[in-house]
């Protein structure tokens, strides 16, 4: 076992690990604190792989924009702990048993026969001047031009739905009318009554 | 590296909607209340304008564009065409439905549209990254139409069901299109093929993949046991958005099986043929028994929708031109069925009431003997009794399934068939035979009721056509074995 | 042919006519009114009956006949299925018969159902009837035959059922419809034997094969052997005995007289219940290669004969008297066929058509003046109130009896010497048989002339001063019949039964040669046809038969007329056998007994046990409750929670999985 492969177990098993914690931790903060540890083993896993616009991009945006997000998010809600619990454990026995019968099965499918490290040919070395990010964007602009633009326009929908669900103009919500704000006179707001200041005697 | 301009002209309709809904989204956004007919109409006029750059745009030979990406033939552009009918008539039933319900915003129409592109890219798909990603698309703006109204838990809670398990769906879909990836080489359908073609039918990495894809469509057409979301969101969303979900993405489904199932993996038939006779006989058992107990006819609806998805897999079970062509003539009438039986609860529906249970059906005849007329032709024709489409669709079906010599599975079709169409004829017995609770006469406007006739009645006035529409889902089903 | 028309497009137009007018009647009558629906029904009629009286008979006369498709429907099985017609003087007769006498009874409904409020449906009804019954004469094959027959079926059942308020009219409607179900039957049981052996459905074709299959036998009980055409003619003939009311289906023909009278005449006297006869006719090539079939043939014809015309004698109502005499001339005209005398049967047919269509509208009549009164013994002197009625009800009754001169006389007598000339089995006791029915037949035909116009009036005095003659619209006809009622016997006698007319459409074998010793006695009588007619006429005054109806009108005017109280008396001495005719021969309870009770205890058993234990108890409610039990548990599983969902998902991959992977 050189060094790469150690790498490439290491990082895997925090990836793995970090995985489940996300699904089993108590506090909804560190779930998505330990989804952020299973972006990075992911993202150090694909740079063994020579994808390294991947892996960057993982780190960059998933990491860096949408799971800081996402805390906000959830640091501002508060959530029922308990409540997101419940029946855990009852579900637990069966629920876990079907997935490790699932992960056996699939361990014996994948383990067996063709996926094999032995079965896949060593790719040739690459030369030293090969840019993943040009060969990706490459195909990215013609050949996959148009599996490209489709998911630019489920970008598109999704931003349409957020604010379709979120942006909502209710009757009884207060707003301010700058115009109006810059436009008022002092007599509009304040009133003098002309009081004397001590009581008639 | 130099990459050749693909050829646009294919993909016109897909660009032409998609441009349009860009247009209605902007448009919209200047139009005041009273003025929202506008969207309605631009919409429309965007079907219209498809079907008709399709129907320009079809050739007898199956285009190819996008490198491979995108195919232009008979049966994308018969499913287009469908999905364009059924769409406009989904909206026009709706129209009245949002007003009253504060829905009436451009966000209907244009997400309509967005998922109308989608389900384009499905029909059209050539490539297993298209045709997800298309998938994908559609999903997207059904989960967002669900959940349009806001202030419904109901909605929401059935926005959200379907969004977590249609998510985990798609995760199992891509999964198998990932290990059908590593032993093919290839995510384009027709290298797919080859490449099975060279391989052994029972090789275990590729009948692994088969099962999650073939899990993954069956969440898209709710067969069981991967239907559990089908009743929960069809009775949670609002009416016109269970109009516009439970027609036309059925084609896209369709689709769906087709392209993948039928284009990319028939070498794979001897597997799939038998997960689908399973999924067919679940679904047809569960959805017809189930049925039964509701009293609401949105779930009750949902469940017969399971129980023809059951029906119409026994047409691909039959792994047959003959078999294929009768399941496509089968989605078809089962969407014009569904899209008037749905109609027909819009219609029902008023300003904060909700015609959803099946008391609210009782005396339609004292109300509205047209309407409980129209409502009986659809009821029929889903149960299938002669002379409707629905019984034509479900003979051709059971005829397909009868030559490839699955006898028993046949018999069992018709006997669930018949346990199904007791639901069907109580909704006859209540409008023909119970006194209304509500004896306010039925009204919606002219355009509606027009649509709705033609819509009901073609379910029985076709019937001499039977053959020439029969002929060109044959054709729809040549070209794909063809290309 | 007139106005360019070819001949095609004229027989086309000869039922289609008709047609239009029933639809235009039945489905626009709502709106267009009484007097159009009259109009354009009458119309549809009249051009029906001018066309064959003035465009195909003198055609078929010179020889002009047609055979062949019009209209290919579809063709199942290597068989065309399609619309033909054969035009030969048969169906050229029966089309002149039945579409005047339909155009005569069109025109007297106008007067008789003036204030039903069904008028427009009566109309429709008539003239769907005339279509359906030309379909069936026009016919060259089985199929269409059967569609005409059952056609008339139909309208005979919706017109019987006319006043559907009636509860008699309903059981009436309903019993018509069971005992002629009985009859179709074996119609339908003998045309699939045909297309069986022979292939086709085609008269032409099946005629043609017909001689070499005479010989053939089959076995349809395993151990018995039966001849083929013997078979197919006994079931056809059962088919005939439906329509034509032979016992034992009979039955339902009097208590059809619940319908309006105009149907009573046309439907039942004139038209359907000949359709029998016209069909044992038309296939006289298959008849006449089974001696047995002929001979099954003329013994049920004697016994309608004889026995249908005893039971008229103590009917009251008078239509029933008229509705028994029908069935009694419908064995005559049986007995006639049987006797291989084609011919005459179809001879006495055509002549039966006009005087009893005669004789209901003149009871139609009747009726109409004691306003909707039937029984005859509430009747009486109505000649002095009701001449013209009186007039023509006479002359039809003189027809009816056979009285020479008149049209009756010359069929009714030839029928009468056919059978005594014929040799086939049973000939004997036919030729009794219908000799004491002339006697049968004068006695009840005068009894009831008697009752109803003659001697003192048995209604009171306000009543009987109400009485008045009919409009011209009902008269007319009953003049226009009664000219042929009289004088169609002497006119067409030659021609029609010596003058070979038939041609080829009837073929009789050399077997059978009464027709030939017909003739040989008729053409004693001299040179010309005058001479002819004039001796037989002459020797008519002198026979048997003459001496019988004599007879019977001599003892029908003692009786009742001269001595009105001896009925009565005889009736209380012969209480037994006025009972059995008053009873019918307790035909009708026989059937409810053995048919009726038999098949409602054996239908109660399989109810009992089949339908209520196993089918509702079992499989229906068993079912129902099994699915409604199961619905119940399996909805339990829709519990709503995402994660219950989520997991059956992947219990189900699980389970797909670990099957077709490891399975």
């Amino acid at each position: 076992m050189d060094f790469k492969q150690l790498a490439f177990y290491f990082f895997a098993a925090v990836l793995v690990f970090a995985a489940s914690m996300v699904i089993t931790v108590r506090n909804p903060v560190r779930a998505a604190l330990f989804l952020v540890l299973a972006f990075f083993s992911a993202a150090a896993v694909w740079m063994q792989l020579h994808a390294e616009f991947l892996s960057i991009t993982l780190v960059l945006v998933y990491v860096g924009a949408v799971m800081v997000l996402f805390l906000f998010v959830v640091m501002m809600l508060d959530i029922n702990l308990v409540r997101l619990r419940e029946g855990f454990g009852e579900y637990l026995p069966i629920g876990g048993l079907v997935a490790v019968l699932l992960v056996l099965e699939m361990a014996i499918v994948l383990g067996s026969g063709p996926f094999g490290i032995e079965q896949m040919p060593e790719p040739a070395p690459l030369p030293a001047d090969y840019s993943n990010t040009r060969a990706l964007g490459r195909v990215l602009y013609t050949q996959y031009l148009y599996p490209f633009e489709i998911a630019a326009l489920i970008l598109l929908v999704a931003i349409v739905a957020a604010i379709a669900l979120t942006m909502r103009r209710r009757k009884d919500s207060k707003y301010q009318n700058p115009g109006k704000q810059i436009q008022v006179q002092r007599g509009d707001r304040v009133r003098l009554v002309k009081m004397r200041a001590e009581k008639k005697s | 590296m130099t990459a050749a301009m693909p050829n646009f002209l294919p993909v016109a309709p897909e660009i032409f909607v998609f441009s349009m809904a860009c247009v209605i989204l902007l448009v919209d956004l200047f139009l005041s209340d009273a003025r929202r007919g506008v969207t309605y109409l631009l919409t429309q006029l965007t079907l219209i304008g498809a079907a008709v750059l399709t129907v320009k745009g079809m050739s007898a030979a199956a285009v190819m564009t996008f490198n491979g990406m995108f195919v232009g033939d008979a049966l994308a552009n018969v499913l287009k065409l469908a999905i364009y009918g059924v769409t406009f008539f989904g909206f026009a039933y709706s129209r009245d439905y949002l007003r009253e319900r504060g829905m009436y915003r451009g966000e209907y129409f244009v997400l309509g549209l967005f998922g109308v592109v989608g389900m384009m890219v499905m029909a059209s798909a050539s490539h297993f990254l298209t045709l997800y990603l298309g998938l994908e698309l559609l999903s997207l703006c059904v989960y967002a139409m669900v959940a349009l109204q806001r202030d419904s838990g109901q909605s929401t809670e059935a926005a959200m069901k379907y969004f977590v398990l249609g998510a985990m769906a798609s995760g199992l879909l891509l999964y198998g299109m990932s290990m059908l990836y590593g032993m093919t080489g290839s995510l384009e359908i027709s290298a797919v093929r080859k490449a099975i073609e060279g391989l052994s039918a029972d090789n275990v990495i590729l009948v692994f993949g088969l099962v999650f894809v073939v899990v993954g469509i069956a969440f898209k057409l709710g067969a069981v046991p991967f239907h559990m979301w089908v009743p929960d969101v069809y009775h949670g969303a609002p009416t016109a958005v269970t109009v516009y979900l439970g027609t036309a993405p059925k084609l896209a489904a369709f689709a769906l099986v087709m392209r993948l199932l039928v284009g990319g993996l028939e070498g794979l038939a001897v597997s799939w043929q038998s997960m689908l006779i399973i999924l067919a006989i679940l679904s047809m058992a569960a959805g017809n028994v189930i049925a039964i107990a509701q009293d609401n006819i949105k779930r009750m609806l949902a469940y017969s929708s399971i129980s023809h998805m059951g029906f119409f897999l026994l047409g691909i079970v039959s792994v047959s031109q003959n078999g294929y062509s009768s399941a496509l003539f089968y989605v078809v009438v089962y969407a014009v069925m569904s899209l008037g039986a749905f109609g027909m609860v819009i219609l029902l529906s008023r300003a904060g009431f909700e015609a959803e249970r099946l008391d609210d059906f009782k005396g339609l005849n004292q109300r509205s003997p047209w309407h409980a007329f129209l409502m009986l032709l659809v009821m029929i024709s889903m149960a299938g009794v002669p002379p409707t489409f629905g019984f034509y669709a479900k003979l051709l079906v059971i005829q397909s399934v009868i030559n490839a010599g699955m006898i028993w599975l046949a018999i069992v079709a018709v006997l669930l068939a018949v346990i199904g169409a007791f639901y069907y004829l109580r909704v006859i017995k209540l409008m023909y035979f119970d006194d209304a609770d509500d004896k306010a006469p039925l009204g919606g406007p002219a355009d509606v009721r027009v649509l709705m006739g033609i819509n009901a009645l073609a379910l029985v006035l076709l019937i001499p056509w039977v053959g020439v529409l029969m002929e060109v889902c044959r054709a729809a089903i040549r070209a794909l074995a063809v290309a | 042919m007139i106005f360019g028309l070819d001949a095609k497009t004229i027989y086309l137009l000869i039922p289609l006519s008709c047609l239009a007018g029933a639809l235009l009647a039945g489905l626009l009558g709502w709106k267009i009114g009484r007097r159009a629906s009259h109009v354009v029904t009458i119309l549809g009629v009249a051009v029906a009956f001018g066309l064959s009286a003035f465009v195909v008979l003198p055609d078929v006369l010179a020889g002009k006949t047609f055979n062949g498709p019009v209209y290919t429907w579809a063709v199942s099985g290597g068989i065309p299925l399609e619309v033909g017609f054969l035009i030969d003087p048969l169906s050229a007769l029966m089309m002149v018969v039945v579409t005047f006498v339909s155009l005569m009874v069109h025109v007297y409904t106008i007067g008789y159902m003036h204030d039903d409020p069904g008028y427009q449906r009566f109309f429709s009804y008539i003239a769907l009837f005339t279509f359906a019954m030309l379909m069936l004469v026009m016919s060259n094959n089985f199929l269409q035959l059967f569609f005409g027959w059952e056609a008339v079926g139909v309208v005979s059942y919706l017109l019987i059922g006319f006043w559907y308020t009636r509860p008699t009219a309903i059981y009436a409607n309903l019993k018509a419809f069971l005992v002629n179900r009985v009859g179709d039957f074996g119609f339908l049981l003998g045309i699939a034997a045909v297309y069986m052996y022979f292939g086709t459905l085609d008269y032409g074709a099946v005629f043609g094969i017909a001689p070499q299959l005479a010989a053939k036998v089959v076995q349809v009980l395993p151990g018995v052997d039966w001849n083929l055409i013997t078979l197919i003619s006994i079931l056809l003939f059962i088919g005939a005995m439906g329509k034509s009311a032979q016992v034992p289906l009979h039955v339902w023909l009097p208590d059809s007289m619940e319908g309006p009278t105009p149907i009573s005449a046309l439907i039942h006297a004139a038209t359907m219940v000949t359709a029998g006869v016209f069909m044992v006719a038309r296939m006289s090539p298959i008849y006449e290669l089974s001696t047995t079939a002929l001979s099954v043939v003329l013994v049920i014809g004697a016994i309608t004969a004889f026995f249908m015309g005893l039971v008229g004698i103590v009917q009251n109502d008078i239509k029933r008297v008229v509705a028994y005499s029908t069935l009694s001339q419908l064995g005559y005209m049986m007995v006639a066929l049987g006797a291989s005398a084609y011919s005459v049967g179809i001879f006495h047919l055509m002549t039966h058509a006009f005087f009893k269509a005669l004789l209901f509208l003149a009871a139609g009549s009747v009726i109409i003046g004691m306003h909707h009164e039937q029984d005859m013994r509430n009747m009486g002197g109505l000649r002095r109130r009701m001449p013209m009625t009186w007039l023509t009800a006479w002359i039809g009754a003189l027809a009816l009896i056979g009285f020479p001169m008149f049209a009756g006389f010359f069929s009714k007598d030839m029928i009468i010497e056919a059978v005594h000339h014929s040799k086939t089995p049973g000939a004997t006791f036919a030729y009794l048989a219908v000799l004491l029915g002339v006697f049968v037949t004068a006695f009840y035909t005068f009894r009831m002339i008697f009752m109803t116009f003659h001697g003192k009036p048995r209604m009171d005095k306000e009543t009987f001063d109400h009485v008045h003659e009919s409009p011209w619209v009902v008269t007319l006809p009953l003049v226009l019949l009664a000219i042929p009622s009289f004088a169609i016997g002497f006119l067409t006698i030659e021609p029609l039964l010596f003058g070979n007319y038939f041609g080829t459409s009837i073929h009789v074998s050399t077997q059978h040669p009464v027709m030939l010793e017909l003739a040989h006695d008729f053409a004693k009588g001299g040179e010309s046809s005058v001479n002819r007619i004039g001796v037989f006429v002459a020797h008519g005054f002198q026979s048997l038969p003459f001496l019988f109806a004599m007879i019977g009108l001599g003892l029908a005017w003692l009786l009742y007329l001269r001595y009105p109280e001896v009925p009565g008396k005889i009736q209380a001495r012969a209480k037994g056998l006025y009972a059995l005719l008053l009873n019918k021969y307790y035909a009708d309870e026989f059937n409810e007994a053995v048919f009726g009770r038999g098949a409602r205890g054996l239908g109660n058993l399989f109810w009992r046990i089949g339908d209520v234990r196993l089918i509702d108890g079992l499989l229906v409610n068993g079912s129902a409750r099994l699915v409604g039990w199961a619905s119940s548990i399996v909805r339990q599983i829709q519990s709503g929670y995402v994660y219950h969902y989520a997991f059956a998902m992947i219990l189900g991959l699980f389970l797909l999985i670990t099957f077709f992977l490891h399975g």
